[in-house]
């Protein structure tokens, strides 16, 4: 399962109550309510300890996490991410 | 003489009929434009049967589209009504019920939330806007935009038309109606520019959606002295560090929002980074600021003026408090005194008047006043305040049931509500709603929801519930999940608390005050 796959499963689980084939890639999840801020909090999280990595105050903005094509550029434009995992 | 809010954006489009009216990140809409498309709107709503005191509800997010459909709606003589499109589909069915809505302005993200509207509730006749595959009639503002105003004949508005109904929890579980009227609307932009000396250079920051009654500054008070608004969208609110960067680079003079918002901004570490000289007025309503939070902020933005804001929406705004220096105790900050047009008593428990300095509730004459509650003549009533003044003529003040007390230099000092409605992060939450909608889960037997935490942005709802006596385990989830389908994420309790006994006191009454303690202490 790639990183988006992984985020998409975990917004479905424990954030929204909405369906995996509910969501597409260039989705505003904050936009569309999706996710409200504290869903937010938790995703960050979820992707910091599956990641085992930190994002950093000044990461977290609009660029980087509106939607789940632009976390997916940003994992990969970070160079300590390994996004080859299985 | 302007004595609607549709004549703000005629008169506007003559003056400045190139100058951006409204923007939203690249998006933007001329005051020319605004007026051209809003008769467009008006005149296919009007085509399509809408007449003077229908209502329309709008369904979006913070969006540059809802400047033409406030406006189209105001310009075809009907009422808009805002959703909060986050809403549970439950408590938007209630609503567009309430008010028998049939026509609904909306836009592709809320595609998902709308499905599950149009499953459960065939109120909904007609979709304006830009979504493909609805399962009822959709006209494509594309249609609208098109169509040729050679043969429109506008409705004629006078000032006691109904122009916005504004929903907000009540007591009941039933959500209520706040109506306000072109007259109420168009005060409260004049009040609001002349306290503030708004001008046409000014550009608005519109932080808040449509269903929340501070949208009133970025759509009519900014229209009425020809300046910019900037509707600040859903990401960015949620994200503070690219929020700050927004209001610098679109040099946002005005913000209003509510303290929290500031505090995120401050708390963020990204103030010091953009330049903000051109914010002149920050205004905050809804809460109390935490002292500590708004010295900080003052002492970051020295060239910028602090103004505290209060009015429950019934009447938009009332008092004013301008805070010329960064507060030095943590004493709570004054909401001042009232502004123009607008006169106020504060009234003992037999609404007598009370001693001067002495706590009472406060009653308020404004010409922001609501005209209502939507079909609610009894509970509108019970919130007005009659005082005959001569034969066939009264003064009405509207009960805002929060308690005040007056201090030596005539500025009130707000104290808390006296009732069960509350506020949390500057939303109002009915705890008898909430109490309401858990008592209906059948694993519950008796219910007390009280509000915990001493800081504003700490304070969060906590249920403590008796289980019926037969029931053998208890499920959280589905109690919060049932929560979840009826009430708005803000009033949803965020812990639960069994208990097989209540603590009561002497005259027999749930305990809250004992309750709250409970947690404290935990």
């Amino acid at each position: 399962m790639n990183i988006i796959e992984k985020i998409k499963a975990y917004i479905v689980q424990s954030i929204s109550d909405i369906t995996p084939d509910e969501i597409d890639a260039d989705d505003d999840l904050l936009g569309s309510g999706i996710i409200d801020s504290m869903g937010m909090m938790k995703l960050v999280i979820f992707i910091e300890e599956e990641l085992d990595i930190k994002i950093p105050d000044a990461d977290m903005i609009v660029e980087n996490f509106m939607t789940l094509q632009n976390i997916n550029d940003y994992l990969l434009q970070r160079k300590d991410v390994d996004l080859k995992q299985d | 003489m302007i004595y609607n809010l549709v004549q703000l954006i005629e008169k506007k489009a003559s003056q400045f009929s190139e100058k951006d009216a409204f923007r939203c990140l690249d998006a933007s809409i001329s005051y020319g434009e605004l007026h051209r498309k809003s008769s467009q709107l008006a005149q296919h709503l009007n085509a399509m049967g809408v007449q003077k005191g229908d209502r329309i509800g709008i369904y979006l997010n913070r969006c540059l589209e809802t400047a033409p459909a406030v406006y189209g709606i105001l310009k075809s003589g009907a009422a808009y009504v805002p959703l909060d499109p986050f809403a549970p589909a439950a408590r938007t069915i209630a609503i567009l019920e309430d008010c028998g809505i049939e026509i609904l302005m909306t836009g592709k993200s809320h595609k998902k939330a709308l499905a599950q509207i149009t499953a459960n509730s065939d109120q909904i006749k007609t979709l304006i806007g830009d979504i493909q595959g609805a399962s009822i009639a959709t006209v494509s503002w594309e249609d609208i935009f098109s169509c040729s105003l050679e043969t429109y004949s506008p409705v004629r508005i006078l000032e006691q038309d109904l122009a916005f109904i504004l929903y907000t929890s009540g007591s009941t579980g039933v959500p209520k109606g706040i109506m306000h009227t072109h007259y109420s609307g168009l005060s409260l932009a004049k009040i609001a520019a002349d306290t503030y000396d708004f001008g046409s250079d000014d550009i608005f920051g519109n932080p808040a959606p449509l269903h929340f009654d501070p949208s009133t500054f970025g759509y009519f008070v900014a229209p009425l002295v020809g300046a910019t608004t900037v509707i600040l969208p859903d990401a960015y609110l949620k994200l503070p560090v690219s929020l700050s960067a927004l209001i610098a680079k679109e040099n946002i003079s005005v913000w209003y929002s509510v303290p929290l918002m500031l505090i995120q901004l401050l708390l963020s570490g990204t103030l010091e980074k953009h330049d903000f000289s051109a914010l002149r007025w920050v205004l905050f309503a809804g809460e109390v600021f935490s002292t500590k939070h708004l010295r900080a902020l003052m002492l970051i933005w020295p060239h910028t003026r602090f103004s505290n804001l209060y009015g429950p929406a019934e009447l938009i705004l009332c008092t004013y408090y301008h805070v010329k220096e960064p507060p030095v105790s943590d004493d709570p900050i004054s909401i001042g005194t009232v502004w123009a047009n607008t006169a106020y008593k504060i009234l003992g428990r037999d609404n007598q008047e009370v001693v001067k300095g002495s706590t009472g509730e406060l009653v308020v004459r404004s010409a922001t006043r609501m005209h209502g509650y939507w079909n609610n003549v009894a509970l509108t009533e019970q919130s007005f305040h009659r005082i005959k003044i001569a034969e066939g003529y009264e003064h009405i003040y509207y009960r805002t049931g929060d308690l005040v007390r007056e201090n030596e230099n005539g500025e009130l000092l707000f104290l808390g509500r006296n009732d069960r409605q509350i506020k949390l992060r500057g939303y109002r939450v009915e705890l008898d709603e909430v109490e309401a909608v858990l008592l209906r889960d059948a694993q519950v037997e008796e219910v007390a929801v009280v509000v915990v935490g001493m800081d504003n942005e700490a304070q969060e709802l906590v249920a403590f519930i008796k289980r019926v006596a037969d029931g053998d385990t208890f499920d959280t989830d589905s109690l919060i999940h049932w929560c979840a389908t009826e009430l708005p994420a803000y009033a949803i309790p965020k812990t639960v608390r069994l208990l097989d006994n209540f603590p009561r006191t002497s005259s027999g009454k749930i305990d809250r005050k004992a309750m709250a303690a409970m947690i404290e202490l935990t």
